[in-house]
Order: structure tokens, then C-alpha cells, then sequence
């Protein structure tokens, strides 16, 4: 009971404050109060992303019907590209896979900017989606001013919470105010001056009472301030000496998703995922990225994969695989590629919007598989949010009875998993998309021997998706 | 994590078509304003800040006893039946409809068929009429052997009134015709949407088991996708032919096998990458449509009504093409539709694809075909509209870039023209 005693001397002060003819200084002060910092200049993003996609191109030069000098330009480009061929060596980035977060991990610094940059693919460890750690560590000790995105969200939340904080207490002084006139009014009504008194100093101790419950959910405005300001200022910077600079090491990598490795390596051909220095061929990929999309994952899930791989490259090379050296090569936990792996209707989707030029990212923070961004992040809020459903529409899948029942139980999703989705769509202003794969009859056969390589092109052709758009309708707003 | 979205909120209001009026509490002084305002000039109140706690000042309490107030006031405005509009309408049990003698009220500007000299509703609008209490439906008089005899004929005054559960009993589910049984979702769905405003017609017959396929009207392509001039295409040609020299155009097969699809080399655009990643098979767009699952009258899946909004001339002889087409699901017993079905549905609706100057988006969403589903869970219906979208037919490549025109000749060129100016 001692608090609201304490504060009284504080909350007379506002009152007395509210005597004033105050009503229009309240709402000046809050547009003054009211955040007003200038954003500083964003990179030019169309020249960072100039390219879509990790991939060199040599353009002609332009051709102007009405310039003739254009043609012979180009003649001079086509002259020289036949008898001097560009450089058209491709660049590939090296990465590994990562058994512990099912992912796929780039390390080399240039690699990480160019894939982000070129097609925006995978997330920084360490940052929110571009990776940016270093930036930021740099920032955060004061020796570069450039502001990463992280930082600029933060900004802006503690700038709204404060806008928020200062609404809040006009709308509790208003009413106040209100109380107050009420109360007065009253009081002249009745005519007694004692009453009204006490009657104001009851209310002024519930009001402290309301702000000292507010006070430790939110901090003050001036604490907010000091937030603010914590970045470090320039002369903090100059006196950093050059050692520490150098000293900070990255350590953010470029986490990619199964699906983004994937069509980088086999659509692409600019990204090496290496084990032990050898670079693994695209099939084999294919099985691991399949077999660590199932769930669960057994434990030796990819020693066994790779035994199998090694026992088929002997095996294509000539050796006598029955030799003593792969005794030790187990491989009985290996399974084929069931046509509804996860991994592999997801990808199908994923190329399927890559090669029609949408920027395609994962959605998992919307509630959908992916997301589609018309030329990247960077530029413009994503559209669509793409929601997956395998479909079993073959022959094959009904031929059985048993096999009807399963496919419908897979098939099975109610009407309430389709409004939640819809309506967090709505809420982030997406459209919903909801894309049926269509599953063809199972093709992994005899993956332990022969077509162990798979045949991708064939593989990827016998799948076949479709969209739907998916999206509220109220007859309310289509009468008119 | 939730940046993306918090900042949507900071940039944009809701869009109006998410606000729903109906998701809210009523406040009912806008009522009170609708009825005062009697020069013929309504107009809706806009809506103020919502107060969600009490905070003891008069003034609060002044706003809450005058929305109750003007609640009361429409609540206990008087109604009445005038003599002239009353409607007596006979119960017909072969046909499971009710007819009407003398045609009376605007409600048969919307409702009801004439037939042999009567007029005669389905069950739904029977049921719409009675709810609002402007129709008086009665049994047929069932004569004892006495009055059969004699010459007294019947009238519809001789009927026993049909009471309203009566009437349920008797509408709701006892049609015949495979596919045509009006369930209460169906009525739900047609209630509410007569309540709204909007004319609602059965589709079809409702008799048999599903509806007919719907092709493409001919001639409705060529005004979907113009094609470039001649000389544009001259150009085009001629410049693919230049642009394509020592370049990739396609995949070979080992690559097709093994990867990459794009092989180390000589390329002059990303559209020309782009087309070589094309692999995953599309619905072929340009095959007619067909069914996919044979005709079985137990699937849920079927345009129910046709929805038309009201206002110009509208005549129920003359409906023209509905503005919506709806299908009425029941939530508790079917689910998400698969892909088979949804083709299924989407090709008894007709094709309306998207104008072709509406920016990609718009056009995306608007999709070839669509229909709207109504999903009823015990009573409360919530819509769906659905549309087959054409992604593969709005290439994003071919826009992107700064080409300066987008469409036809120009691929390709659009980056080149961008450098050195």
C-alpha cells in the first residue's frame, strides 16, 4: 500500500498540468514527439540484382530498326564472340551437406554474396534471411555506419512502440479530462467544494495506480530513447584501433534449403556439394535429400547411402565389389524414393515457379510451403503463398482397394485446415495458392543396383502440378 | 520474425474486400441514422473507434444508452401484413413444390415459374417467403367420401395452414431427382444470399447427376492474346535467328539426366535460360476440358445456384449469365477438394478468363474458370472463391528486365537496349 502514496506528488503535477487549456497542445505535442527520421538511402538493389540467376549472360547489343549503326554493332559483337569466344566460365560455388540441420551449408564469403545476390537463394545462419552478421558485428563495434536490415526493424518497432506509448497516455489523459469536467460539473450542480476535492485526489491515485501496472510491461518513452541511442556514435569508431577490426572473424554461413541446393546443382550445374574433397553427382543427391526429407530419419541414413554409392562406383569401374575392402560397406537401411516423398514433390513445385522466373522462398513463417516474390525480397512483398497437395489422381493409385483407402487418407484435409491457412493469408495480405502435384505410380525400382542413377529428366517429367487460387468471398462486397 | 508482416500492417489498411461487416457486433445507431435521414439520400455512417473497456465517464455511458436506445427503436417498430399482400400458396406433394393463383408483391419479379395458368415456387423460395412471413402455404384439403360426392369444390382457404417446421419437414430433402434434393445447406446458403440482395436461381435442372461440360466459347481466344504486327514478328524472327547463334536452346538428353540443365555456355538472355529450365508438365490449357472421375451423384461437388446482382434491368425470364456461380458443401461431411474434383467442378462453369490488360496479379488471380464455394458448417457458411490460375501462361521472365515493350518482338533484347545509354 505504499506506491500510490509515493507517487502523489508526481501525479498532481500532471493534473495540474491538465488544467491548462490543453487539449490542442496534447495533440502538438505528439505530432512533435512523433518519430520523424529520415530512412537512410537503400542500395541500389536493381544494380546488387541485376542478375536472376547465378549465371553469366552475353548479351547482344541493342537492335534499332531505325539505326542502322546498331546493326553493325551487332555484327561486330557476333564477329568477335565466334572468332574470340567469352569467357564463359562458369562459376561454381562449393558446399556441403549438413546431416545435423538437413541442410545444405556454403562457407566461402563470395559464394554467400553471390548466391544471395544472383536469385536470392538460401538464409544467412545468423541473420534474418540475407546474411548480414558480419555487418552488423562490424556496425555493433562502430567501424562501419551502414545500417542493416535487422537494425532498421528494430528501429522501426521501438519507434512505434513509443508512437503507441504517447497515443496511450493522450487517450488516458482525454479521458482524464473527461472524469475531471464530469466531476466538476457535477460538483457545481451540487455545490460542494469539499466533495469534489476529495473526490479528485480518489481518482488521481487510481490513475497512478493503472500507470504503475503499464510501467514494467512497457518501458518509459525515455528508456525507449536510450535504446535508440546505444548504437555507437563516430568518435567511438575512431578510436578503435586498427587490430580489432581485422580480429572479427565471419561466422555466419549460408544455410541452403534442400529444394534451393538441389536446383542449383542439378538445374543450374553452379553449386558442388562435395564430401571428403569429391564432388557427389546429382543423383545421388537426389537420394540423400529424399531419404533426409522422410521422417523419421534413422541414424546411419546417410553412412548407408554413401557405402551404396562408393559399392556402385566400384561396381561401374570394374572392381569386384565382393573384395575384402567392402566388407565394411553396409548398405541394408537404404530405401527407394517412395513417388510422395516430400522432398521430391516439393522440388517439382519449386522448379516448376524458378523456370517461370518467380523468386520462390520458403514460406514456413506464413504458414505455407513457399512463397513468390516477383524479382526478389528486395524489390517488392511476396504475392502468393504456395501450399502443397500431393494428389493421387494416376489409375495406379485405385487399382486396389487398399491402396483407394490410403491414397484418400493421404489425400484427406478438411475444410478447417483450408480456412486457417486462408485467413493468415488474408491477414499478410497473400494470396493463397494452393498447387496440386500430381503423383505418377512408383519409379524407384531396383535402386540398389542398376538404376541406382537415376534418370532426373525422365523422373521430373512424370510429375504434373496445377494451381488453384484459393480466396475469401464475402457477399457483402460483391453486391454492387 | 514476424517483420514482414507487422510492417504490411504499418503500410497498408486492410483491404477493403477483408473487412466483413458481419464479423462484428452491430452497432446500431447507424440504424437510427438510416431511418432518420428521410430525404432519400442514405448513406452509411462511417465507423468510429471501438472502446473496449469501461472507463467510468459519463460520456462513455451516454454513447452505449444511445446505441441501446436506437436499438430498441428498430426493434419495436410495428409490422404489418396488409390484407393486398397476403399470398396463399397451395402445397403440391407430387412435386414437392407449392403454387400460387394469383401472382401478387415484387418477390415474384425474382421467384417463381408460371406453368398451366399458376405460378409455382421450389421449395427453397417457399421456405424464404414463409420465413419472412409473406406467404400463407396450406395442405391440400384431403375430402371425406361425403364431400368427394358432393359439388362443393375446394379452395385453397379450405387447407390446413402449414406451420413452419411443417413446412421444413416437408421442403427440405423430399424432392426427387438424384442430385436435386435441396438439403438445409443448400437453403442456409440461398437464404442467406436472398437476405443480401442478390437474386439466386438453381442451376440447371439439379436432375441429373452432374452438369454439363462447359467448352471454351469459339473465338474467345483471339481476343485473350493479340498477336504482334506483322513486321513486329518479321523482327522477332530474324532477331531469334541472330541472338540464337552458337547459344543453347536445348537440352540434350544426358544433361536432361544427370544435370545441369543449363550447360556451361554461351547465352544471350536469361529468357533463353529460363525456357530451357521448363520441364515439370502443366495442364495443357489448350486440350478441352473433360471430366476426370466418372459420374457418381454422391459427389459433393456441383454448381448449385446462380447468383445475379441486383439492380438494371433484371428479368427473371431473361437472366442472362450469372455473375457468380456457387456450390454448396457441406463442411462436416466432405473435405478439401482434390485435384480431380476441383476439375471436376471447374469445367461446368464456363470459361471467363482475364482481361488482357490487367496487370499480372490481377490476372493471375482472376484465373480461367472459377466458382465460388459455399462451405456450410452447421448452419454458418463461409465462401470460397476458386480459381484455375494460368501460371504458366504469364512468364514472369518475359517482363522482367527493363524491356521497353513488353510483349511480343522484343525478347531478349531488353537488357541489351538497357546498357551504354
Amino acid at each position: 500500500m505504499e506506491h500510490p502514496i509515493s507517487i502523489q506528488p508526481a501525479r498532481s503535477e500532471v493534473t495540474q498540468e491538465n488544467n491548462g487549456p490543453d487539449t490542442a497542445t496534447d495533440a502538438m505535442e505528439v505530432d512533435a514527439v512523433k518519430p520523424r527520421t529520415t530512412r537512410p538511402k537503400r542500395p541500389n538493389y536493381a544494380q546488387i540484382h541485376s542478375k536472376p540467376l547465378p549465371i553469366e549472360t552475353h548479351p547482344l547489343p541493342a537492335f534499332i530498326p531505325h539505326n542502322p549503326l546498331s546493326i553493325v554493332r551487332i555484327a561486330i559483337a557476333l564477329i568477335s564472340h565466334s572468332v574470340w569466344p567469352p569467357q564463359v566460365k562458369r562459376i561454381v560455388h562449393k558446399a556441403y551437406f549438413s546431416t545435423e540441420t538437413h541442410s545444405v551449408h556454403v562457407t566461402d564469403p563470395a559464394s554467400i554474396r553471390a548466391l544471395w545476390e544472383q536469385g536470392f537463394f538460401g538464409t544467412g545462419s545468423l541473420s534474418r534471411t540475407e546474411p548480414r552478421w558480419l555487418d552488423q558485428e562490424k556496425r555493433k563495434r562502430g567501424i562501419v555506419a551502414m545500417q542493416t536490415s535487422e537494425e532498421v526493424t528494430r528501429q522501426r518497432r521501438a519507434e512505434r512502440r513509443q508512437f503507441k506509448l504517447e497515443r496511450a497516455r493522450v487517450e488516458r489523459e482525454a479521458i482524464e479530462q473527461q472524469r475531471l469536467l464530469e466531476e466538476s460539473q457535477t460538483a457545481a450542480h451540487q455545490d460542494l467544494d469539499k466533495f469534489s476535492f476529495q473526490n479528485v485526489s480518489v481518482h488521481g491515485t487510481s490513475e497512478t495506480n493503472g500507470l504503475r501496472e503499464i510501467d514494467p510491461l512497457e518501458p518509459s518513452p525515455q528508456s525507449v530513447q536510450a535504446v535508440l541511442e546505444d548504437p555507437p556514435s563516430d568518435s567511438k569508431a575512431q578510436g578503435l584501433p586498427d587490430e580489432v577490426v581485422t580480429r572479427i572473424v565471419d561466422q555466419e554461413h549460408l544455410q541452403l534449403s534442400l529444394e534451393e541446393a538441389f536446383f542449383l546443382s542439378f538445374s543450374l550445374g553452379a553449386l558442388e556439394v562435395c564430401k571428403d574433397q569429391t564432388t557427389l553427382p546429382v543423383y545421388y543427391l537426389f537420394r540423400l535429400y529424399s531419404a533426409f526429407s522422410k521422417f523419421p530419419i534413422a541414424e546411419n541414413t546417410e553412412r548407408h547411402l554413401h557405402n551404396l554409392f562408393r559399392y556402385r562406383q566400384w561396381h561401374n569401374a570394374g572392381i569386384n565389389p565382393t573384395g575384402d575392402f567392402t566388407g565394411s560397406l553396409e548398405f541394408s537401411d537404404v530405401s527407394s524414393i517412395t513417388p510422395d516423398n516430400t522432398f521430391v514433390y516439393k522440388y517439382i513445385v519449386y522448379h516448376h515457379f524458378r523456370s517461370l522466373g518467380w523468386i520462390v522462398r520458403t514460406g514456413v513463417k506464413f504458414g505455407v510451403d513457399y512463397l513468390l516474390y516477383n524479382r526478389g525480397p528486395a524489390f517488392s512483398h511476396a504475392e502468393f503463398g504456395v501450399m502443397i497437395v500431393p494428389t493421387y489422381s494416376s489409375p495406379y493409385w485405385s487399382e486396389t482397394p487398399e491402396r483407394q483407402v490410403e491414397c484418400k487418407a493421404k489425400e484427406h484435409r478438411d475444410w478447417w485446415w483450408l480456412h486457417r491457412i486462408n485467413r493468415v493469408q488474408a491477414q499478410v495480405h497473400k494470396t493463397l495458392m494452393l498447387v496440386y502435384v500430381k503423383i505418377p505410380p512408383p519409379w524407384d525400382f531396383d535402386h540398389r543396383n542398376a538404376s541406382f542413377e537415376i534418370n532426373m529428366g525422365e523422373v521430373l517429367k512424370s510429375y504434373k502440378v496445377q494451381e488453384f487460387i484459393f480466396s475469401r468471398w464475402t457477399p457483402n462486397r460483391h453486391r454492387g | 520474425m514476424a517483420d514482414e508482416d507487422e510492417e504490411l500492417s504499418h503500410l497498408r489498411g486492410p483491404e477493403p474486400a477483408d473487412i466483413d461487416l458481419s464479423d462484428e457486433t452491430q452497432d446500431f445507431l447507424f440504424l437510427d441514422k438510416l431511418s432518420s435521414d428521410a430525404n432519400g439520400a442514405l448513406s452509411l455512417p462511417k465507423r468510429g473507434t471501438k472502446d473496449f473497456e469501461s472507463h467510468e465517464t459519463q460520456l462513455q455511458l451516454d454513447t452505449l444508452e444511445a446505441s441501446r436506445q436506437a436499438m430498441h427503436g428498430v426493434l419495436s417498430w410495428t409490422r404489418v401484413h396488409t390484407e393486398k399482400n397476403r399470398i396463399l400458396a397451395m402445397y403440391h406433394p407430387e412435386s414437392n413444390m407449392a403454387y400460387v393463383d394469383k401472382v401478387k408483391t415484387q418477390h415474384f419479379l425474382t421467384m417463381g415459374r408460371a406453368k398451366g395458368g399458376k405460378e409455382w415456387l421450389l421449395p427453397e423460395e417457399v421456405l424464404f417467403l414463409l420465413e419472412r412471413g409473406s406467404l400463407d402455404c396450406r395442405w391440400p384439403p384431403k375430402p371425406s367420401e361425403e364431400e368427394k360426392d358432393s359439388d362443393y369444390k375446394f379452395t385453397m382457404e379450405d387447407g390446413a395452414p402449414m406451420s413452419l417446421q411443417g413446412a421444413y419437414a416437408a421442403f427440405i430433402g423430399f424432392e426427387a431427382g438424384v442430385g436435386g434434393k435441396l438439403t438445409l445447406e443448400m437453403y442456409n446458403v440461398y437464404a442467406g444470399l436472398k437476405r443480401s440482395g442478390y437474386n439466386v436461381y438453381r442451376t440447371g435442372s439439379w436432375d441429373d447427376d452432374r452438369a454439363a461440360l462447359q467448352l471454351p466459347a469459339t473465338g474467345s481466344k483471339k481476343g485473350g492474346n493479340a498477336k504482334p504486327g506483322y513486321w513486329t514478328r518479321f523482327f522477332a524472327e530474324i532477331w531469334r535467328r541472330i541472338s540464337s547463334v552458337g547459344v543453347n536452346t536445348q537440352v540434350p538428353t544426358e544433361n536432361l539426366r544427370f544435370g545441369p540443365l543449363v550447360k556451361p555456355g554461351l547465352y544471350r538472355s536469361y529468357a533463353d535460360i529460363y525456357r530451357l529450365l521448363q520441364i515439370i508438365p502443366t495442364q495443357d490449357r489448350g486440350a478441352p476440358p473433360t471430366f476426370m472421375l466418372e459420374s457418381d451423384p454422391s459427389n459433393p461437388f456441383r454448381v448449385h445456384f446462380d447468383v445475379y446482382k441486383t439492380g438494371g434491368s433484371f428479368k427473371k425470364s431473361n437472366r442472362g449469365p450469372p455473375d457468380f456461380r456457387i456450390a454448396v458443401i457441406n463442411a462436416r461431411e466432405s473435405s478439401v477438394p482434390t485435384a480431380a474434383q476441383l476439375n471436376d467442378l471447374l469445367v461446368t462453369t464456363p470459361h471467363d478468363p482475364p482481361k488482357a490488360t490487367d496487370n499480372l496479379y490481377k490476372k493471375l488471380k482472376h484465373g480461367q474458370r472459377n466458382v465460388v464455394l459455399a462451405v456450410v458448417d452447421n448452419g454458418v457458411p463461409s465462401y470460397i472463391r476458386v480459381a484455375e490460375a494460368a501460371f504458366s501462361e504469364e512468364k514472369l521472365y518475359e517482363r522482367t528486365g527493363r524491356a521497353p515493350r513488353g510483349k511480343g518482338g522484343g525478347r531478349g533484347r531488353g537488357r541489351g537496349r538497357g546498357r551504354g545509354r
